[in-house]
């Protein structure tokens, strides 16, 4: 290995204090907030739609968090705190769920809020339409509603994972009295959006902003302390970071800038990053090895092929530090469920060469031992660099690996349809509950189903799909949890995935914009608690 | 172009064209622009035919820190882009293979339009009618575009990224070459030739086209330029192939870090820029050193 340079040194320092925690000079700093100012936010892609309810693709989220409420929000350790309802119980055996509801709470169209808006959007919304909580909450059967703000759930066998799913995007509770006996799917509201949440929507110039106002009724004390809320379409990173840099908006979740870039603008004294407030959504990337392929079929070759790729390098290098080695397919910010104690395969290319060779798989005159392709998701360099990466380590070890290039449609086609590849890579949200983002990456069901984001690899393991469907009707949290432990340390041994980094997502937004990251479904949830602050000026 | 005398009826095929060996060459290295760009053209031939010499190991493989800039570190002198993989050698191996891809992809498409060309103008009528009619539809599509439509059918890869250039960048031969032998099939030594009831193809491929192999060398050093121009382009847009490294691959990827390390994407920018102003001076000169009348 050469020296240490100088130059690189000094950027890897940089680059930790960068992802520390914010910095004292924010504690320093005036604590009492002041009302006033227009926050300009960067969303992209455009939204297709700004009701959360019916779409859950990010950018629909990060407005729709804006305009509604959620029964709860989630802490950055995603425990429940209350928001639309004040408190809730669970019954022991988890076949009743209670909330009770917040008085006095409006719509942004002067209508009350009531149980009956959330009894709909259960029967009409999350149990029928929503892709995420259909499975969740088809357990069900009847929701009463004894008086204005209580709502009672009855179920056939429980379903824990609902008290993951009750944020204003996991569960987007929408107005009946303007939605009831309409075709939810084209309503007009879906586009101006009336909720209960801390800005109300006045605004879709389309290709150009989004803009929301102050909620002047808003039921949380004297929040929110912006009187607007600009989202403005910036398709072009270079434009972005440009945007950001000037002070032309104040606010970009979800990596918005390459991540070389962020390191050099989170240096910026007018701009911070922050790598908190992506809890909830908990991103794991991921490799699917196609376990019908003749070689990856032997756990031996796939444990090898773990052994023979260097997780820390995938972090700190290829993600420039964005992400920390996963060790479980339940990532480490879900404590709860996360299972630390399963199967590790430390880096270690002469283990994976003698696993190889116990598999059968010698080296030939040419050093190749077997060929493999490689498809990447095609969401950007970050992931073409990790196939960049897996070609060479596993070159090392005497596997071809021929990387392939494509649109995302077609990756999807092949990867989760024709299952034409041997390796694929991918990210899930893990989310507070397996059940919302995980299990589906290993559970039989999905095998060959063409849908994204499921089970790639072909494995099917009755143990796994029991340890699954048990978790899922489980009423004991802990129970669960032991269920959860018990399926990550199988699928870690048998491998048919293999879990790379728990990506950490960044947010850039300027110096003076103090309070922002409040909790961790934060991304998708509101501004509310955010102000700007004037004192150094 | 002063190409059939009558005198030169019978003469062999080589001696169609007013200038040949020796002279051409002359006439080249008296021009300054066509020795700068051979002289360019040579380094880059060298770095092409050394790379495997001097930097045996694959350039693809990450040897060191990421992010050395030039001059860190002796070892790597060009420093090292966002894997830690050595730029120099990255370079010296993507010459070879921007130049296989310029070189391939305009071989085929003067297989193409040169062969349309002909066919084209010494036939005639409707045969002509549809070959230009086809030669229009291929002009009338943004050529790009198009080879972006192909490699996204075909998967990216080195096979389909040269047929892509090479089926579409045909369509401007062709017409020249057409336009030089309607010229020649006129021309009194192609009508004896027929009258002494030679085959066509012996007639196109003898006597006609030697005479119209002036633009055509021409426009295939412009050729080359533009393809490993194209291939840069598709390889920045992350249609190259990711298995080898070529210039353009290198650019795309450093594209990203071009506001903190701007070295990354700049250096095989240099070697483009080098090879394509190599290849436009070296045409511009045997346009000049071809052009009959500039020597008279």
């Amino acid at each position: 290995m050469p020296r240490l340079s100088r130059r690189s040194a000094v950027s890897r320092l940089a680059l930790a204090s960068l992802l520390a925690p914010l910095g004292p000079e924010l504690v320093l700093a005036a604590t009492t907030p002041r009302r006033g100012g227009t926050l300009t936010a960067i969303v992209q892609p455009e939204p297709v739609v700004l009701t959360a309810a019916v779409n859950t693709a990010a950018p629909t989220q990060f407005v729709s968090g804006n305009v509604f409420d959620g029964l709860v929000d989630y802490a950055f350790d995603l425990s429940l705190r209350p928001s639309l309802a004040t408190s809730w119980e669970v019954a022991p055996d988890g076949k009743t769920i209670t909330f009770h509801l917040r008085q006095g709470v409006l719509w942004h169209d002067g209508q009350p809020f009531t149980s009956a808006d959330v009894k709909w959007s259960l029967e009409n919304v999350w149990q029928t339409i929503h892709p995420r909580n259909k499975s969740i909450y088809k357990n069900v059967e009847t929701v009463d509603v004894p008086d204005e703000h209580t709502v009672v759930l009855r179920l056939k066998a429980p379903s824990l994972a609902i008290m993951s799913t009750l944020n204003a995007s996991g569960a987007t509770i929408l107005p009946r009295h303007l939605y009831e006996g309409t075709d939810i799917l084209t309503n007009p509201y879906n586009n101006k959006p009336i909720g209960t949440g801390p800005f109300v929507f006045k605004e879709w110039k389309k290709g150009e902003y989004i803009l929301l106002e102050r909620n002047p009724h808003y039921w949380d004390q004297d929040k929110p302390y912006l009187d607007k809320l600009i989202f403005k379409v910036v398709p072009d990173a270079a434009a972005r970071a440009a945007a950001l840099e000037k002070g032309e908006a104040q606010y970009a979740i979800l990596s918005p800038v390459p991540l070389r870039e962020a390191e050099r603008l989170g240096k910026l004294p007018q701009l911070r990053i922050e790598t908190r407030g992506y809890e909830w959504l908990s991103p794991v990337f991921y490799l699917d090895f196609n376990i019908d392929n003749p070689y990856l079929k032997d756990v031996k070759v796939r444990q090898a092929l773990a052994h023979a790729i260097d997780l820390q390098a995938i972090a700190k290098i290829v993600w420039y530090g964005f992400a920390v080695p996963a060790i479980s397919p339940v990532p480490s910010t879900v404590p709860f469920f996360h299972n630390p104690d399963v199967p590790r395969y430390a880096f270690d290319p002469a283990r994976a060469e003698t696993l190889l060779d116990e598999a059968g798989l010698k080296r030939g005159a040419n050093g190749v031992r077997f060929k493999l392709t490689h498809d990447f998701l095609p969401y950007g360099d970050d992931f073409k660099r990790t196939g960049d990466y897996l070609k060479q380590a596993l070159k090392r070890v005497g596997i071809e690996v021929d990387i392939r290039a494509q649109d995302t449609a077609s990756f999807i086609k092949r990867v989760y349809a024709d299952r034409d590849f041997d390796v694929s890579s991918s990210w899930n949200g893990a989310f507070p509950d397996p059940q919302m983002g995980i299990t589906r990456i290993y559970w039989s069901g999905w095998v060959g189903s063409g849908t994204p984001w499921t089970n790639a690899s072909g494995y099917k393991n009755p143990l796994v799909d029991d340890l699954i469907d048990q978790a899922a009707i489980s009423p004991d949290a802990k129970a669960r949890a032991e269920l959860f432990r018990k399926f990550q340390t199988v699928v870690q041994t048998d491998l048919p995935t293999l879990p790379l980094a728990e990506l950490r997502f960044f947010t850039l937004h300027a110096a003076n914009l103090r309070d922002l990251t409040q909790q961790g479904d934060q991304v998708y949830a509101s501004v509310k608690n955010a102000w700007f602050d004037t004192s150094a000026e | 172009m002063a190409l059939a005398e009558p005198d030169e009826l019978g003469a062999p095929a080589g001696a169609l064209m007013p200038q040949s060996g020796p002279c051409l060459a002359m006439r080249l290295l008296r021009r300054p622009c066509a020795v700068i760009g051979l002289i360019l053209l040579a380094v880059i031939l060298f770095m092409a035919a050394s790379a495997n010499w001097l930097y045996p190991d694959d350039p693809l493989d990450m040897v060191a820190l990421p992010f050395l800039w030039p001059g860190d570190d002796p070892a790597f002198p060009l420093g090292t882009d966002m894997l830690g993989r050595d730029l120099i050698a990255g370079i010296f191996h993507g010459a070879r293979v921007s130049l296989a891809i310029g070189v391939v992809a305009t071989f085929v498409s003067l297989l193409i339009g040169v062969g349309i060309g002909l066919l084209a103008g010494y036939h005639g009528k409707r045969l002509d009618q549809g070959l230009m009619r086809a030669t229009e539809l291929f002009q009338t599509i943004p050529p790009f575009l198009f080879v972006l439509a192909v490699v996204a059918i075909l998967q990216p890869s080195i096979p389909a990224i040269v047929l892509a250039i090479g089926i579409t960048s045909w369509p401007g031969l062709a017409r020249i070459v057409r336009a030089e032998t309607l010229k020649l099939r006129q021309s009194e030594f192609v009508e004896a030739l027929i009258g002494m009831g030679l085959p066509s193809w012996r007639i196109i491929l003898f006597h006609i086209l030697p005479g119209t192999l002036a633009p055509i060398i021409v426009s295939a050093s412009m050729m080359v330029a533009t393809a490993i121009l194209t291939e840069s382009s598709l390889a920045f847009l992350g249609l190259g192939d990711p298995n080898v490294i070529s210039w353009g691959g290198m650019v795309g990827a450093g594209r990203e870090v071009l506001r903190t390390d701007w070295y990354v994407a700049t250096l095989p920018g240099i070697a483009i820029l080098v090879a394509v102003l190599a290849l436009n001076l070296l045409g511009d000169g045997l346009n000049d050193a071809l052009d009959a009348k500039q020597h008279q």
